[in-house]
């Protein structure tokens, strides 16, 4: 028994290969609709990529598929049996594992326990550490990962390559007929994205049907058979690779009727409000913008570009290395939010209940926060001119409250938002900077919002506008800066600036960086 | 549409009645304060009716309400005030009882004129230089607690627990020797806890007992509370602790600075808890390095008693003066009934933790009305 194991590593125990089929998924969150009738179909031996821009509803519908989520409508069928998934362990048993960026490893536990964990070899009640090892090994070997996994390690030990390695092990070892990769080689090198395509294709050879979810289209282009394109939840296009290039993928990312979106009658002055230049941090290597006066600066990217970190640095939240801020011709500096505030930049963050509100207070507590010095006389707040201030901004924003009293936390997400921009119109900045001002927030507050940045501007405040919805930059922007792993890659002027310009400057190194990748796994696979 | 929202913007809630109202402006968490605080008078009186032990009806005498209790309810309240304001901003000091040891033996040896301290001043013998010293020694020791917990980040709790043994130890240090300095041949500085206003007024007796004036410390604690509510309720000093202890990373980008809020909340707790000490050096008649010990637990049990979060961000001065009183009463009425001290530590230590579950009970159940709404909108 032992000496069988040892000779044959076990093969593959791969459950009877399936199609999965995706009937009609829809899906909602409070004030979204992150999947309307989602039906796909994924073959086993093929590789299906889905693509889409951030909030296009990939990382729902993987998670519906893996079961984290339980779809409001619509059902998963394997080979014409239909599944229900009430957590992810039953879709393990089905034979579908997503493998996240982030897989849960063990911290403490080497390699082999944690590929076994929940299912570790027994004998006599206690751990068989011998079969345990022989297995893990004989599947490594087979796989040919051997180098690239040492089983000693700890589980803290591990790179992410390497806890990815792990996870793809656990799918291997209980069988896999569906197996979804999340962004899989986001923080890979060239070497181990090529091992891990090379493991890709070997399973799609062997009846597992694959996902491959990423940004990267060289990537796609190369690796995939199928690609499915998502957009606002909607299903939008099903091709064969072969069928696509980059230029046609990114139209069927972005191409969204633009008529609904609020468009700003575009002003700005000429002059300058806020210059910042040569900013390097821990995020950012080497940044350098400007806004004017009356000006609606966008600030465009991916997830991870470091456009939230960079407003956080110009308003003293987080620390940088070097570089200016000038504000209204002066050099400041600043060390801290408060510094920043006294100099005259505000700042809404994009977790306004983290970040934003304190939700236990009340509405004229949180709105007045930033002004408490301008309403207080030896430290006395003066409670009557603080009622008076605050209202007028409460009513000019057309926030829905009872009372001024009422605790924020009571509010609905489109109220609060409002509470934060109250602040800084009571705070009268001279440029404020605004991240994801209308995340989480339904349509018709998105509208007013949208028109109150309008009229700031127009009043003559320099805005900053971090989006990650390109409509919304493209529509209020006067200028637009893409940004991109922690740079700015490129500048467009709000009114002739396309979707696709956009997008294509925030994957513009992507690009760059795998057709390096491309030619060296091509000049691999032409030498063997 | 827009006509109906604005109306219900500026319209204030009308609140009807005037016991809506008057509950309104009194609280509900301080109303059942209240109900509590009858309840146990009614309780210790009953009960000492029923089983015949002769101390209830001695509650309700001038003699009981103005020395036992209201001396007994005085430095607990005042170190229960400073911490007060330190739990609303989700700190937490537990170095109080430490600081009061160090402002009794300082005020003590400057008084004197004894000791490391003592041999500094050049006024000995003046009453107000020595309680200003104490309040400053408590200010420092405050100072340091802030400056560990701001720059240092060390978790408040921990922070506090350490200067808790450390204080207690400097208090030995700076005392001659490590022996208490006695005051006894100052009677100015013993009015302080000793004295009474209005001895002479004419108040008729009131449970056998004779009107005996109103205690100094008693004076004290009602201008410090006095003090430290309009702080809280009316400054931007105030504004800040609650902001902080709701969301301080929110604070903290709208503009509040955190590291200097911080400090100036921990040395207002140690001022009050080295003025404590400094009263407690007169009551006792002597400066001694263990005036305080143990007094951070009878204070941080009033405070949450008084119905402040453990989360930071809610609770009020008035809250916990009354839980002041109220943990008052139920150690006098133990007292009057005769329980032994070993009794009455339990309950106390029980009574925090009732404090706090019910402090939690009231979370959960604002946080899942608060999901409801959110949810709903």
């Amino acid at each position: 028994m032992t000496e069988t194991a040892l000779s044959n590593p076990p093969p593959l125990p791969l459950v009877k290969p399936g199609t999965l089929e995706i009937r009609g998924i829809s899906k909602a969150f409070p004030n979204v609709q992150a999947l309307t009738d989602v039906s796909l179909d994924i073959r086993p031996g093929e590789i299906l990529a889905f693509m889409g821009e951030n909030g296009a509803g990939k990382s729902t519908l993987l998670k519906i598929i893996n079961g984290d989520y339980q779809p409001d409508t619509g059902t998963l069928l394997m080979n014409g049996q239909q599944l229900t998934f009430s957590s992810p362990h039953v879709a393990h048993k089905a034979g579908i594992r997503v493998i996240y960026q982030e897989p849960e490893i063990i911290p403490g536990v080497d390699v082999a326990e944690n590929i076994w964990v929940g299912e570790l070899p027994k004998r006599f009640g206690l751990l068989d550490r011998t079969r345990l090892n022989e297995q893990v090994r004989g599947s490594l070997k087979e796989y040919g990962f051997e180098g690239a996994l040492p089983m000693t390690l700890l589980g803290d030990e591990l790179s992410s390559a390497q806890r990815q390695l792990v996870e793809i092990m656990r799918a291997l070892k209980s069988g896999v007929r569906v197996l979804a990769l999340d962004e899989p080689t986001s923080s890979l090198t060239d070497d181990e994205v090529d091992r891990l395509f090379a493991l890709v294709r070997r399973l799609r050879d062997e009846g597992v049907a694959i996902i491959y979810v990423s940004h990267r289209i060289k990537e796609i282009l190369q690796l995939c058979d199928r690609v499915a394109i998502l957009r606002d939840g909607n299903l939008i296009a099903v091709k064969p690779a072969a069928e696509l290039n980059d230029a046609e993928i990114v139209r069927l990312m972005v191409g969204r009727e633009l008529s609904s979106v609020f468009q700003r009658k575009r002003a700005g002055t000429s002059r300058e409000i806020l210059r910042v230049e040569n900013i390097k941090s821990n995020w950012h290597d080497d940044v350098s913008f400007r806004i004017n006066a009356g000006e609606v600066v966008g600030f465009a990217g991916l997830v991870g570009a470091g456009r939230t970190e960079l407003a956080k640095v110009i308003f003293g939240e987080l620390p940088k290395n070097s570089g200016h801020v000038i504000l209204d011709g002066q050099d400041v500096t600043i060390h801290r939010p408060d510094e920043a505030i006294a100099k005259g930049i505000g700042f809404a963050p994009e977790d306004r209940k983290r970040e934003g509100l304190v939700l236990i207070r009340s509405v004229l507590e949180n709105a007045s926060m930033a002004i408490l010095k301008q309403l207080s006389r030896f430290h006395f707040v003066n409670s009557r001119l603080e009622r008076t201030v605050i209202s007028k901004f409460i009513e000019k924003l057309r926030v829905r409250t009872p009372s001024l009293e009422q605790e924020v936390g009571k509010l609905s997400g489109g109220n609060q938002q409002k509470i934060v921009l109250a602040r800084w119109l009571a705070a009268k900045p001279k440029v404020l900077i605004l991240d994801e001002p209308t995340r989480g927030i339904d349509v018709g507050a998105k509208a007013e919002i949208y028109r109150l940045i309008d009229d700031l501007a127009n009043e003559g405040l320099g805005i900053m506008l971090i989006s990650s919805e390109l409509s919304e930059i493209l529509g209020l922007s006067d200028r637009i800066y893409v940004m991109q792993n922690g740079r700015i890659s490129g500048e467009l002027d709000g009114k002739t600036a396309t979707e696709e310009a956009v997008l294509g400057l925030a994957i513009k190194d992507h690009f760059a960086a795998n057709q390096k990748a491309t030619e060296i796994s091509n000049q691999k696979d032409s030498t063997l | 549409m827009s006509e109906k929202q604005t109306k219900q913007t500026t319209a204030p809630v009308k609140g009807g009645d005037t016991l809506k109202r008057a509950v309104g402006f009194i609280g509900t968490d301080n109303l059942s304060l209240m109900f509590a605080l009858v309840f146990l008078v009614f309780l210790v009186t009953i009960v000492s009716g029923w089983f015949g032990m002769d101390g209830g009806d001695k509650f309700f005498s001038w003699q009981n309400l103005m020395n036992s209790l209201a001396q007994a309810v005085v430095i607990v309240g005042l170190i229960a005030i400073g911490e007060t304001v330190v739990i609303i901003a989700g700190g937490l000091d537990i170095s109080v009882g430490s600081i009061a040891s160090i402002g009794s033996v300082v005020a003590a040896s400057v008084l004197v004129g004894v000791g490391t301290i003592g041999s500094l001043s050049f006024l000995t013998g003046n009453v107000v230089i020595a309680v200003l010293a104490g309040i400053i020694a408590g200010m420092i020791a405050g100072a340091i607690n802030g400056a560990i917990i701001t720059t240092l980040r060390v978790n408040p709790t921990i922070a506090t627990l350490g200067t808790l043994a450390a204080f207690a130890g400097f208090a030995f240090l700076l005392a001659p020797d490590g022996k208490p300095v006695g005051v006894m041949t100052q009677p100015s500085f013993t009015w302080l806890a000793q004295g009474r206003f209005l001895e002479d007024a004419a108040i008729p007796a009131l449970g056998g007992a004779k009107w005996t004036g109103i205690p100094v410390l008693t004076v004290i604690l009602v201008i410090v509370a006095i003090f430290a509510h309009i702080l809280m309720s009316y400054t931007d000093f105030g504004r800040a602790i609650y902001a902080i202890g709701g969301n301080a990373t929110a604070a903290r980008l709208a503009g509040i600075n955190l590291s200097r809020v911080k400090i100036l909340m921990y040395m207002l707790s140690g001022g009050i808890a080295g003025l404590s000490g400094v009263l407690l050096a007169a009551r006792t008649t002597s400066g001694n390095p263990i005036n305080g010990n143990g007094l951070e637990l009878q204070a941080i049990t009033a405070v949450f008693l008084g119905g402040a979060a453990t989360s930071g961000g809610k609770g009020t001065i008035v809250g916990t003066f009354l839980a002041v009183i109220l943990v008052g009463v139920l150690n006098n009425g133990m007292n009057l009934l005769g329980f032994n001290t070993f009794i009455q530590r339990v309950a106390l230590g029980l009574l925090l933790v009732a404090a706090v579950a019910t402090s939690q009970w009231r979370q959960a159940r604002a946080e899942s009305s608060r999901t409801r709404i959110a949810n709903a909108s």
